[in-house]
């Protein structure tokens, strides 16, 4: 828990970034310090009891985030886990992840982020997160504060020891899941290896092992799912990392399933997003949604340089 | 004044050595300090470095323009009293010229910011001389830009300098005929506001002019802005000036061959006939607006259909009767969905001006079409202004097809409909009375809209359930306590088994927010024990939802009840093993604490 006088300041700044406006860089400094306290305590396999709502890709979409919030209820009155991809293509990577990593800090119990292949120095470069940093504060302070948390993100979640979340899939170097425990994971994404695997691979309709076209990862085929579930005495692998446009997907025999949480889709997919809500009991059901209207979204505002001038 | 503070000093330095850097966000940053960097160097020499030097800078990035542009009309207290605030114009009218139209146009603002600022030796010697090099300018983008700046120049200059002032006009008249449409358009939007500063004869003579020149021009483009015109220059003329010269050009404008110009028209007829009074309204213009009802275009019919309910005021309910309403019942079978959508936003607003014998006979069957629309907002915009109707005819003849209706809007597939409808509930509660709502149904299971009260409760989406409690709570106050007992609260508690945590949750909100409606009696009889029953749920998300629901329920109870029932529930849930549970826990008891010792 926060120490004293720490759950108000947290408080104010939840406020301020659900109006999706931008802390300081002073505030998203201390912010991430504090993050880093809780996320270096959870292992690279999340233990997560349910009830618990899974998400994927959220990609800076800020107002579809407030949609899914306003279908699936607000955090903490909801328990959620987010399966990685907070940032990049979307207008409000920014403030996307500093109010998903301030809910972490002020309910470490309600809610649990996992790490996504965007969640990367190289990628927040290419795709939007670095530029927008940039932008928003007239320096890179900002997105080194946030690139050195992502190093502290766990990799996976598993829930009442029956349901196993990652961002992308599996990996050829990994048979068991306390494979993944022993992985060091606080470092930049690397280019291969089982970490890499986890954060990039793609299910597909192969058998065994095939090469991602992505160029990172693997392709995997249901023989290597239901092995691996049954081996590790799992039912289900959740994951995130593929725009599916009906929101989420089965695959495998219902062995593993996609969920995709950006509605249309760097505002021009025409996708619908979904979330997979488990009850307490594992029941799951999906809850899928569109983006948010115009009306409920903010005009992208142009920000004054902050004034460390004079 | 130089400041001796060294640091102060290095700051100013750096900024004006960052002015020509040649990263742009780092110019941009100077830039918006310019006052800064004004303040710091004095009067003088902003005046004789700092402005000049901007005058010259060949910055070709548009985003560091727009800001010079901005912070230039910010500079004018900053060079040294009025008599000096013509220096400012150079960079404008540089800035003025340029291609990028956000940048001229703030330009022009700024230059119009610093002519009022000017005194009016200064307007005759520096402004008026500007806007005339402008006008004349080579490329069309200055000639835009002088449009907007002649009003400025000719109320500065005084009245006295009748020569200057003439030649102004024959400017503005040349600017209207300019080979360019995008001058003549800058010259039609401007029209208005230079009449507003031009002497009353000529606005008859020379200024109407040039607006019948405009009105004809054949470009749409520069008519659809001249319609605005009309309202503008209506206002200025005498009634009998305006009946003879602008009715007739809002009538053509009406027939215009460009839809753009009759949406236009659509839009401002109403206004218009509001200035010319309500005799010529029906006599000249109803005419207009009855074609205008009929257009070919449906962007036209719905700009006029959103009047409706405000002309057929204006002209009465016999004009309207003839006229108007004939229209609207076209319009209710109308294959936009959007103009169907936009009537029945506003039609309701007819019946307290046709009465309630024609409203019956002739509206009433135009309500129940709309009501049975396939589109969910054409009914939404019905049911939303019920109130209207009510207060005329009364419900009961809408009752048949107004149940139906709120039915299948409330199982709409789209959350937003669903959540609207749900809205709309505690005002047609409080309109119609429960006899109507909630009559009872076969089974003897309440009302069919007491069935819906309810489902929303468990509703997929989580916005839905939230407004599903707080429309009972509002239900509960419109109908009190015992009805709530009798309908509402036994099914609301069956819900409490629910299986699904998030339902529960909506279920303790919603005996939160009846407990406050229902009084302290039936609070502790009906609803605390099933919320104590609650504190033991095995999901914390539940019990911390309680541990907040009982702060807020101890509000509206006795000290004594607090103290007794609230505390040691909340004493307990202080001890929990969840750390959000004994946050809110902790919360809810402050608030029993404060109430206690206040």
């Amino acid at each position: 828990m926060a120490a004293a006088g720490g759950t108000s300041d947290l408080d104010r700044m939840i406020e301020t970034l659900r109006r999706c406006e931008v802390l300081k860089e002073s505030e998203v400094k201390l912010l991430c310090s504090k993050a880093m306290e809780i996320l270096v305590e959870e292992s690279n396999v999340q233990r997560i009891d349910s009830p618990v709502t899974i998400c994927g890709d959220i990609h800076g979409q800020f107002y579809d985030l407030m949609e899914l919030f306003k279908v699936g209820g607000d955090c903490p009155q909801t328990n959620y886990l987010f399966m990685g991809d907070f940032v990049d293509r979307g207008f409000y990577s920014v403030e996307t992840f500093l109010l998903l990593l301030a809910l972490k800090v002020r309910y470490p119990d309600r809610i649990f982020l996992i790490r996504g292949n965007h969640e990367s120095r190289q990628i927040t470069q290419v795709y939007g997160f670095y530029d927008e940093c940039l932008r928003k504060y007239g320096s890179v302070n900002v997105w080194r504060y946030c690139t050195d948390i992502f190093d502290y993100l766990s990799l996976s979640a598993l829930i009442d020891n029956r349901i196993l979340c990652v961002h992308g899939g599996l990996s050829p170097t990994i048979t068991t899941v306390d494979q993944i425990r022993t992985i060091d994971r606080k470092q930049e994404v690397p280019h291969d290896g089982a970490m890499c695997d986890l954060l990039w691979s793609d299910p597909e309709d192969v058998t065994g092992w095939g090469l991602s076209p992505r160029g990172a990862g693997y392709l995997f085929g249901g023989d290597v799912c239901q092995q691996f579930n049954a081996a590790n005495n799992i039912d289900l692998i959740a994951r995130a990392h593929q725009l599916v446009m009906e929101g989420y997907k089965w695959m495998f025999d219902e062995q593993l399933v996609t969920v995709w949480s950006a509605p249309n889709y760097c505002y021009r997919c025409g996708n619908v997003a979904a979330i997979m809500e488990l009850d307490e009991n594992l029941g799951k059901s999906f809850k899928v949604f569109e983006a948010a209207p115009q009306e409920a979204r903010g005009v992208p505002a142009k920000k004054a340089a902050p004034d460390y001038f004079l | 004044m130089a400041s001796d503070n060294s640091e102060d000093l290095f700051s100013v330095a750096m900024l004006i050595d960052e002015l020509k850097n040649e990263n742009v966000q780092l110019r941009l940053n100077s830039i918006r300090r310019l006052t800064t960097i004004a303040s710091a160097l004095g009067a003088e020499r902003t005046r004789s470095e700092l402005v000049p030097f901007l005058t010259d800078s060949n910055d070709d990035e548009d985003e560091c323009l727009l800001a010079i542009a901005e912070e230039m009309g910010n500079l004018i207290s900053k060079v040294g009293g009025p008599e000096h605030v013509h220096c400012l114009l150079a960079p404008l009218e540089n800035l003025s010229t340029v291609e990028e139209t956000v940048v001229r146009e703030k330009a022009v603002e700024s230059a119009c910011k610093v002519g009022a600022a000017m005194t009016s030796e200064g307007i005759t010697a520096h402004f008026v001389p500007a806007v005339q090099r402008l006008a004349s300018g080579d490329w069309f983008t200055a000639r835009i830009s002088a449009c907007g700046m002649v009003a400025v120049a000719y109320e500065g200059c005084p009245a006295s300098e009748a020569e200057t002032r003439s030649q102004l006009r024959m400017t503005y008249s040349k600017l209207c005929a300019d080979e360019t449409p995008m001058v003549r358009r800058a010259a039609a939007q401007h029209l208005g506001k230079f009449a507003a500063v031009c002497e009353p004869e000529n606005v008859k003579g020379e200024i109407m002019q040039l607006f019948q020149q405009l009105v004809q021009d054949e470009q749409d483009s520069v008519r659809l802005l001249a319609v605005e015109d009309c309202a503008a220059l209506g206002k200025l003329l005498p009634r009998e000036e305006c009946v003879a010269e602008i009715v007739p050009t809002v009538k053509k404008f009406a027939a215009d061959k460009s839809w753009r110009v009759r949406y236009m028209v659509a839009q401002q007829l109403y206004s218009l006939c509001e200035s010319v009074g309500a005799d010529l309204a029906r006599t000249e213009l109803l005419q207009s607006y009855e074609q205008l009802l009929m257009d070919n275009e449906a962007e036209v019919r719905i700009a006029s259909a959103g009047n409706v309910a405000a002309f057929v005021q204006l002209v009465g309910a016999a004009a309207a009767g003839a006229k108007i309403v004939p229209r609207v019942k076209d319009l209710a079978t109308d294959q936009s969905q959007h103009v169907r959508a936009a009537l029945a936003s506003c039609i309701m607003g007819l019946a307290p001006t046709m009465g309630k014998d024609q409203t019956i006979d002739q509206l009433l069957p135009v309500f129940l079409t709309l009501l049975k629309d396939e589109f969910p907002d054409v009914r939404l915009n019905i049911i939303s202004k019920l109130d209207q109707v009510n207060q005329v005819i009364g419900v009961d003849l809408l009752s048949q097809e107004l149940l139906p209706a709120i039915k299948d809007l409330a199982e709409d597939i789209h959350w937003r409909v669903r959540l609207a409808i749900i809205e709309y509930i505690p005002l047609l509660a409080s309109q119609m009375g429960t006899a109507f709502l909630f009559q009872k149904g076969e089974g003897d299971k309440g009302g069919e809209l007491n069935a819906l009260c309810l489902q929303w409760l468990g509703d997929r989406v989580h916005s839905i359930r939230e407004a599903a409690a707080v429309n009972l709570q509002k239900l509960t106050e419109v109908f009190g306590a015992e009805w709530a007992c009798a309908n509402i609260l036994p099914r609301v508690m069956e819900l409490m088994s629910n299986n699904h945590y998030l339902y529960r949750t909506t279920v303790v909100r919603a005996m939160t927010l009846l407990a406050s409606a229902v009084g302290q009696e039936v609070a502790m009889r009906d609803i605390m024990p099933a919320l104590k029953e609650a504190t033991k749920d095995k999901v914390p998300n539940v019990r911390f939802a309680v541990a907040k629901a009982l702060g807020e329920v101890a509000a509206a109870l006795d000290p004594s009840v607090v103290e007794g029932e609230i505390k040691p529930a909340l004493l307990e849930l202080q001890q929990d093993q969840d750390v959000d549970v004994r946050f809110y826990a902790g919360q809810s008891l402050q608030l029993c604490d404060a109430k206690l010792s206040a």
